[in-house]
């Protein structure tokens, strides 16, 4: 089967992206005209029936955190579009902005209407100049047609500086009230205490283009996609030993060794031209032997047998000639720089788990790296230090990946 | 030294004019700041403080935070990805022969975590736009085409 565009925008599209031309041809003016003619309530069911499920990594279903929105009490309530996306191996934000910056637009637009907020953010990691830029273009476009602006909902660009974990949703928050980007404890969830402690709504990139695309379309069309678990499509960054590294669009269930390997996918295996492994789902992603990619389709229920999930949409692959251990290295060097500090598990188990793998500890010291990485798992306050050693022992779990 | 925090106080004034002085507008007037000066040091913090509002020690700590901020030197900061991707594609040499390279020129190479583009690997971010695919060559190019600049 050929790659599915919906979230993309079809390559017969010419328009410019940011462009009120664009608005129309992807049926935008529908999506609007649709939702607001709708009671919040009948667009929170409608979510929820479509079974969208965040696209940020946690896969949590959508419309459930909507309805949790807009029962919170608050005067106030906004709408965050999470573009920070600096997750490593984690491109298909920035491809989608670039190429349809004005749905997740309508995304933002639409959401707000269903949980009564009247302010949102688009929060861009510092270095995504380009589709910043393209952002810029869109709210431009907005406000030009009359759906962004004083008497409807005003949205601000936010540019971050250079931190991962201003990612994660409570940093996040922090970083646009101003303050150093560290993560909260939860709960209180930011979906009742968010932003300056009001209700706040956060959503990927990729969610919210999902929204878009279903209500300029219906619950019906947006399921013809995707598996009985997870309908719709996802977009996944491929990158690393295939032919053809870039952005697919897929929908769920799509078996992963086809993602690699058809024509107008990966294109098949690149470098030596034979797999040794691959990474999926981002830094703290697990690695795959290609037995196990055989296996497994593209949906959360199949990745779960060995332990692996989609997270943020990544796919690296690599071929046999990589030592994995090097990547291993690579990924807690990343940890180890990108943790904020604030918890001691986090800041000196990363730092100790880099430590251990410079100095052979993969295979002298795999106990040591076991029980560090069940008290970071345990004791750390937000995502990055609990699943920062998953990808290490995935690596642990499959002594077949590694080499020598 | 009183004098030169004079003239930054009137410069860095004038850059955040139209910002709303409150607090969530700091990460904004860091930026603003960092991009005229490619620099925040204290007599930028300071001026940043008086003119959002916002007492020295918070603007130093929002600035100390975050990994873009942080170029004492001043230069012009090119940033090499390292990470995975583009090392595998030879990002690691880039690197360093951009740093061989910049020597004595106004422009700083440094390596960067994952930059957002491992499909077309190497990336480097030369503080304010990303190359992709990058060769040694065009790396030397950019450098020295900073120099006339
Ligand atoms: C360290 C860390 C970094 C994260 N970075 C991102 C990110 O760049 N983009 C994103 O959408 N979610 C990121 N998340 C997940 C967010 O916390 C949050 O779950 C997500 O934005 C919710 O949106 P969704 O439900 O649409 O996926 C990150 C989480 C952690 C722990
Ligand atoms: S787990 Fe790590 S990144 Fe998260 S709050 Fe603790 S120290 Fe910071």
């Amino acid at each position: 089967m050929p790659e599915v565009r919906r979230l993309l925008p079809e390559s017969t599209c010419r328009s410019d992206p940011a462009s009120p031309a664009r608005f129309t041809e992807r049926g935008w003016d529908r999506a609007m005209e649709r939702a607001l003619s709708m009671d919040p309530d009948e667009i929170i069911a409608d979510v929820k029936a479509s079974g969208i499920k965040g696209r940020g990594g946690a896969a949590f279903p959508t419309g459930v955190k909507w309805e949790s929105v807009k029962k919170a009490l608050g005067d106030m309530r906004y709408v965050v579009m999470n573009a920070d996306e600096s997750e490593l191996g984690t491109f298909k934000d920035r491809a989608l902005l670039q190429q349809d910056p004005l749905g997740a637009l309508v995304g933002v637009l639409i959401a707000a209407h269903a949980v009564d907020a009247q302010k949102a953010y688009c929060y861009i990691r510092g270095e995504y100049r380009q589709a910043e830029g393209r952002l810029k273009d869109a709210l431009g476009t907005l406000r030009q047609l009359g759906w962004v602006g004083p008497n409807g909902v005003d949205i601000e660009i936010r540019r971050g500086a250079g931190a991962y974990i201003a990612g994660e949703e409570t940093a996040l928050l922090n970083s646009i009230e101003g303050k150093r980007a560290e993560p909260r404890v939860k709960p209180p969830f930011p979906t009742n205490q968010g932003l300056w402690g009001r209700p706040t709504l956060i959503q990927n990139v990729e969610t919210l283009a999902n929204v878009a695309v279903l209500l300029a379309h219906d619950v019906n069309w947006f399921k013809e996609y995707g598996s009985s678990d997870t309908s719709g499509t996802k977009l996944i960054g491929l990158s690393g030993h295939v032919r053809r590294p870039g952005v697919y669009e897929v929908p769920f269930g799509y078996p992963l060794a086809n993602l690699l390997n058809d024509s107008d996918l990966g294109g098949g295996v690149a470098g030596s031209q034979r797999l040794g492994a691959i990474l999926i789902g981002g830094a703290a992603g697990t690695f795959l032997s290609s037995d196990e990619i055989n296996d497994s389709v593209l949906d959360y229920a199949s990745l779960a047998r060995y332990g692996a999930n989609i997270g943020s949409g990544a796919l690296m692959v690599f071929d046999d000639t990589v030592d994995l251990r090097w990547v291993l290295r690579k990924l807690a060097r990343f940890f180890s720089d990108e943790s904020c500090g604030q918890c001691v598990p986090c800041r000196i188990g990363t730092r100790r788990v880099l430590e251990l793998i410079e100095h052979g500890g993969l295979t002298t010291r795999q106990d040591d790296l076991r029980e560090l990485s069940q008290a970071m798992r345990d004791a750390s306050i937000c995502g990055l230090g609990q699943t920062a050693p998953v990808a290490l022992l995935s690596l642990l779990d499959r002594p077949d990946l590694i080499q020598g | 030294m009183h004098t030169e925090q004079a003239a930054i106080n009137v410069r860095v004034s004038a850059l955040l004019e139209d910002l709303p002085k409150e607090r969530s507008q700091l990460l904004p007037a860091l930026w603003r700041v960092f991009e005229e000066y490619w620099l925040l040091e204290p007599e930028m913090i300071e001026a940043i403080s008086n003119a959002m509002g916002v007492p020295y020690a918070e603007v130093y700590g929002v600035a100390s935070f975050y990994a873009l901020f942080d170029n004492p030197e001043g230069c012009r900061p090119i940033y090499v990805c390292t990470d995975v991707m583009c090392a595998l594609r030879g990002s690691e040499d880039l690197l360093k022969s951009g740093q061989v390279g910049a020597k004595g020129t106004p422009v700083s190479i440094k390596g960067a975590p994952c930059l957002g583009y491992c499909d077309e690997a190497p990336a480097l971010f030369d503080g304010k736009v990303t190359k992709t695919q990058v060769t040694q060559d065009a790396l030397a190019q950019l450098i020295r085409g900073e120099k006339h600049a």
